[in-house]
């Protein structure tokens, strides 16, 4: 059996192929269910349409809020830069210019509110640690590299490790990785280059997998109880 | 970690390639050399199944489609209502 083949990890359950993972990663989460496009929603909210800005704040709010709250940190800011965001949508629809998604238009206004909420010496700063160390925290070329694939089928445990990311980190996984954005959009939103975007996202997705980890060890420390 | 050469590619490389590798950015003759390095390497090949995996986990529909409160977003389109209406 090669590379492909599956490998049974520690509980005996089998983990799928990286080629099988590969190609499931990118299939299109774009759902088709016949309900009106956003593209056709702002048209009618452009026109006063009250109830299409309803349908659109309630389409897209779980989205920003995700964004609003890894930038601000906080639920409450990041409920007001949420206002903020639907506020500007309401008053500036008919500017929108369709050269991006209406998702993409909606995430980028957000990520700027809850940057002007977030006091801009308060950023954090991007400390650029050697990939192989990177690498050697999120568990590589150790005995149970299977881990950080059992910790993320917790989805409490995957949004746990999450927020323990830098701004930089999450912004780059959640616009990739949970809202299924291009790498042109998610650069053009971020404002870096397609590479720099890569590499950023690249160093979170291990930095995730290190924060896994220590999940994990946390959820197996608490269960074995206070040593007596 | 044991440095290996499999395919022409060290374990670091492949390290450094594994997100590019699972989002179809890597051109066809380098996707040969990574896949081949897989092969030979039971290291890489284990930790790229987990990593994998982890980046499927948060693609799931379960966090992306995550709803949020009714009650916050009626109560931010009242505010909101009535900001462009005193405006």
């Amino acid at each position: 059996m090669g590379w492909c083949g599956a490998l049974g990890d520690r509980t005996g359950r089998k983990l799928s192929s990286l080629s099988a993972l590969r190609n499931l990663h990118m299939l299109d989460r774009q759902k088709s269910d016949g309900s009106i496009s956003d593209r056709d929603l702002m048209v009618q909210v452009a026109a006063g349409d009250r109830r299409a800005f309803e349908q659109l704040a309630r389409r897209h709010a779980a989205a920003i809020l995700r964004l609003t709250r890894a930038v601000t940190g906080q639920a409450a800011t990041a409920e007001d830069a949420l206002q903020q965001t639907l506020l500007s949508v309401y008053q500036s629809a008919s500017a929108f210019r369709a050269e991006s998604s209406v998702r993409t238009w909606m995430l980028t206004i957000a990520r700027n509110a809850a940057y002007r909420i977030r006091a801009k010496s308060d950023r954090q700063s991007l400390v650029e640690e050697r990939l192989m160390e990177l690498g050697l925290g999120a568990g590589w070329g150790s005995g149970d590299p299977e881990t950080i694939a059992l910790a993320a089928e917790r989805k409490d445990t995957l949004l746990r490790a999450l927020s323990t990311l830098s701004v930089q980190d999450q912004e780059a996984l959640i616009l990739r990785d949970i809202e299924g954005l291009q790498a042109s959009e998610a650069a053009a939103l971020l404002g870096i280059g397609e590479r720099a975007l890569k590499s950023r996202l690249h160093r979170a997705r291990l930095r995730l997998a290190a924060a896994l980890r220590r999940e994990s060890e946390m959820s197996a420390s608490a269960q074995e109880g206070p040593q007596l | 970690m044991n440095e290996k050469t499999v395919a022409g590619l060290q374990c670091s490389e492949v390290l450094a390639l594994l997100s590019e590798y699972l989002d179809h950015e890597l051109d066809s003759a380098m996707v040969e050399r990574v896949e081949g390095h897989l092969l030979g390497c039971p290291n890489c090949e284990r930790f790229g199944r987990s990593f994998g995996s982890m980046v499927v986990s948060l693609r799931r529909d379960s966090i992306a489609s995550e709803s949020v409160d009714s009650e916050l977003v009626m109560r931010l389109l009242t505010q909101i209502d009535r900001l462009t209406t005193e405006a």
